[in-house]
């Protein structure tokens, strides 16, 4: 695909965010064609780059963090000290030709940096910041610091999460992280819409905490309907016969979820139970969902018998809503994932060759791949510098020698 | 619920969504408990009024042909469609992309679905727990010794929804400048799988799976979820954070301790920073925790429950919730939109009762008056 007519082909975005949920919203730009420049500095780095997993004696290994590299592939690169004058100037300079600025600090950190939302317009009219605070840039928590996981817990899900009968339970993941990401991206793709309409850019605010409540929006109406607080229901459904059943594979298990008559008649006929049918016990919605325990035993009898694979083909070749728990390696090698061409293969210089899952908003007419490998460490100072602000040799190598801009961050910043 | 949750998301961010829901019953979500007043009714859903703010709706039935050529015609004069059936389905409506592209080629036609419009699950049967399965999540959630735990709420739906709204803006954004139009597809399990923290990439990249496990609610003991005394709090200590944590914790003294001294000591001793930390959470209301954890700095936080969420201050001081009428329903508090956009504020309005627009969509896109609706009422299309 010719870069030229990928979507966000023209769009820029320079990128001031860190660690999990600001690059995961502007790789999402980035895979749609945005020219995403990510800001580092040698004492103030991105956190994902420590997380590499691979010891402390590999070489240059900030290039080679896994972590790191999902989430700012398509990206380029450069250093910039914001906390010195003439750092700023250049991030100014930078905004200026920008369409989009996206930043995840604290709410307080881009008014100290003098960068905030007036700054950037005092040098492009119709700019569009994306703030992404945690907690909101106003209101008496503001000050408040919270990471991904700290965000869930804010935002009400891990209150329904849990064993039943027992405590709330978090997600395996960051998961305000990626959610606030999603949000921020297609926020910005919104304003970009609105100022072509206007002429007019705006501050964007997805405060992390806000953006994760409205994918529990609707226990929050059930709650004043019923003044009754939800219980944490494990693996079941409110209405369905649903839950995990152990199958032949170590921990393997398979979800399998049946509402209607004609998914239990199908599910049946799957397990070679179709005596179920007629039975009392499960004969209609009712009393198949008072009767779980006693059904999940007789579906456990089969699955266990099964790898979770297999058992999932034959019930939804059925119509049974079915799927095996894949583990990450299974979901990797998975048949559908593959036949997709979800996963691509990468290199980059330091980091050498792996796979890693390619852009998911996927355009039909203009298909979009990893097409820049995930950036080192000041990978496009020259890029930056030379081509984009028309800096020379000498005032790069000067800015260079000042510490204003550098080619290896400073190691004792995330030990 | 994607799609409707897409939808959504367009609809309180200013398009016009016309909603096509099928005669009689109306969207599943109609059924969904619980209902307002407890009784189940199709316009009080607390599912359905939440995922279908802003929306307005028709009922048409496009399995009919005479409901299908409405529904194109309809189409004809829209900017995007949404679409969130597997790919036989729209098959057999003869509604696929291609079909939708032979009325207007410069529709915006974003599907979503768990598995997508192509490969070998395409056309599997779905729900939440099926695409968190299949999307890797589900393995990785619950407590290492036991069965794994599906997340709280419809969460693959949820997301799903989300990356099918930003896809759907962005593919309007490309058809405004090249004139042509697009299918921003969206699979649920390729959402779900891109976003697996350090899971995925670590593997792939080590092909280690040493990190790919269940881990229960405890990554150390600095991040995880405790008791306090009248409910829980999480707790998320980075080793740059330790300095505030024991701030907050009035456990200053930690800071000359050696078994804490580094991050690396602190894992030796997990166990016992663990019991520190049991001690001091279960001394104190969550709300306490928290305060103490925001004069300190320090990345503590409240588990929150609805009620919570509804009493928040915080919440409260920015206007998050957003009080909404409706006629059936009652008047509620609804949470507010993703994000804020000053320049074009989000303004989401009560859900439409079924059908409720007929009248002013088939009458103002298609020239149909009354007599024609009462044709097309009796013959059930509509």
């Amino acid at each position: 695909m010719d870069p030229a007519r990928l979507p966000l082909n023209g769009v820029r975005v320079l990128d001031l965010t860190m660690v999990w949920a600001g690059p995961y919203g502007t790789r999402l730009l980035a895979d749609m064609g945005a020219e995403v420049i990510k800001v580092e500095a040698a004492r103030s780095w991105d956190m994902l780059r420590s997380l590499h997993f691979l010891g402390g004696t590999t070489e240059r290994w900030w290039n080679k963090s896994a972590y790191f590299n999902h989430n700012n592939r398509n990206k380029y690169a450069c250093t910039i000290d914001l906390q010195t004058e003439r750092g700023r100037e250049l991030a100014l300079r930078l905004a200026a030709m920008s369409d989009v600025v996206v930043e995840n600090y604290r709410s307080d950190v881009v008014r100290k940096l003098r960068l905030d939302y007036a700054d950037l317009r005092s040098v492009k009219d119709d700019i569009i910041l994306v703030s992404m605070p945690s907690h909101g840039k106003d209101g008496p928590e503001s000050h408040h610091v919270a990471y991904g996981t700290n965000v869930e817990q804010l935002a009400g899900l891990v209150s329904i999460t849990g064993y039943p009968g027992e405590g709330p339970h978090k997600s395996p993941i960051a998961y305000g992280d990626p959610n606030a990401g999603a949000i921020a991206a297609a926020s910005a793709v919104a304003a970009l819409l609105h100022r072509e309409r206007t002429g007019e850019g705006q501050h964007v605010e997805v405060a992390q905490w806000e953006a994760m409540i409205p994918n529990i929006g609707e226990f929050i109406l059930a709650f004043q309907m019923s003044g009754r607080l939800p219980e944490s229901i494990g693996n079941a459904h409110v209405s369905r016969v649903q839950n995990v059943y152990g199958c032949a594979g170590d921990d393997e298990w398979v979800s399998i979820s049946v509402g209607s008559d004609a998914e239990f008649a199908a599910l049946c006929g799957v397990i070679g139970r179709a005596d179920l049918v007629r039975d009392t016990r499960f004969a209609d919605v009712v009393s198949r969902r008072r009767n779980q325990p006693e059904l999940d035993a007789i579906i456990g009898e089969w699955t266990r018998r099964r790898r979770h694979e297999e058992a999932a083909r034959a019930l939804q070749a059925a119509g049974v809503p079915a799927a095996p728990l894949l583990k990450i390696p299974q979901l990797v090698a998975n048949e559908h994932l593959n036949a997709r061409g979800f996963w691509e293969e990468v290199t980059q210089a330091d980091a050498g060759t792996w796979t890693m899952e390619g852009p998911a908003w996927r355009m039909w007419r203009t298909p979009a791949h990893v097409r820049v490998p995930p950036p080192m460490f000041g990978e496009h100072n020259y890029y930056v510098f030379r081509h984009l602000l028309g800096l020379s040799e000498e005032e790069i190598a000067a800015l260079e020698g000042d510490g204003v801009i550098a080619t290896t961050p400073d190691l004792g910043l995330h030990a | 619920m994607a799609g409707p949750w897409c939808t959504k998301l367009l609809a309180d961010y200013g398009a016009d969504v016309i909603k096509v829901e099928r005669p009689g019953t109306g969207d599943v979500s109609r059924g969904h408990g619980p209902f307002a007043g407890g009784v189940p009714h199709p316009e009080t859903s607390a599912l359905f009024v939440w995922l279908n703010t802003s929306k307005r709706s028709i009922t048409l039935d496009v399995t009919s042909a005479t409901g299908r050529g409405l529904a194109l015609r309809i189409a004809a004069q829209c900017d995007a469609v949404a679409l969130d059936r597997s790919p036989s389905q729209l098959e057999r409506l003869r509604l696929s992309p291609e079909d939708l592209h032979a009325v207007n080629e410069r529709l915006v036609v974003t599907c979503v679905s768990a598995f997508g419009q192509s490969g070998p699950y395409a056309d599997w049967a779905s729900s939440n727990a099926v695409a968190y399965a299949a999307g890797g999540q589900y393995y990785i959630t619950g407590d290492p010794e036991r069965e794994p735990l599906l997340n709280g709420g419809y969460q693959a739906e949820y997301q799903a929804g989300t990356w099918a709204f930003g896809a759907a803006l962005a593919a309007l954004w490309q058809a405004r400048a090249s004139g042509e139009g697009q299918v921003a597809e969206v699979a649920g399990v390729e959402a779900m799988a891109s976003i697996l923290e350090f899971y995925v990439p670590d593997y792939v990249y080590r092909k280690s799976e040493a990190l790919s496990r269940r881990r229960g609610n405890f990554a150390s003991a600095a991040v995880g979820i405790y008791p306090a005394a009248d409910g829980y709090i999480g707790i998320h200590c980075m080793p740059k954070n330790w300095p505030q944590f024991i701030r907050a914790m009035d456990a200053e003294w930690m800071a000359t301790d050696e078994r804490f001294a580094d991050n690396r000591a602190r894992l030796r001793h997990d166990d016992e920073l663990s019991a520190q930390i049991y001690a001091w959470a279960a001394g104190l209301t969550k709300q306490e925790a928290y305060r103490r954890a925001g004069e300190a700095r320090a990345p503590i936080t409240p588990v929150n429950t609805m009620a919570d969420l509804l009493a928040s201050e915080h919440l409260r001081a920015r206007g998050f919730f957003r009080d909404i009428g409706h006629p059936d329903a009652g008047a509620m508090r609804y949470a507010g939109p993703p994000s804020r956009m000053p320049a074009s504020p989000p303004q989401p309005r009560r859900a439409p009762r079924l059908g409720e627009h007929n009248a002013e969509v088939f009458g103002d896109m298609l020239g149909l008056d009354g007599r024609d609706l009462t044709r097309l009422s009796a013959a059930g299309v509509i």
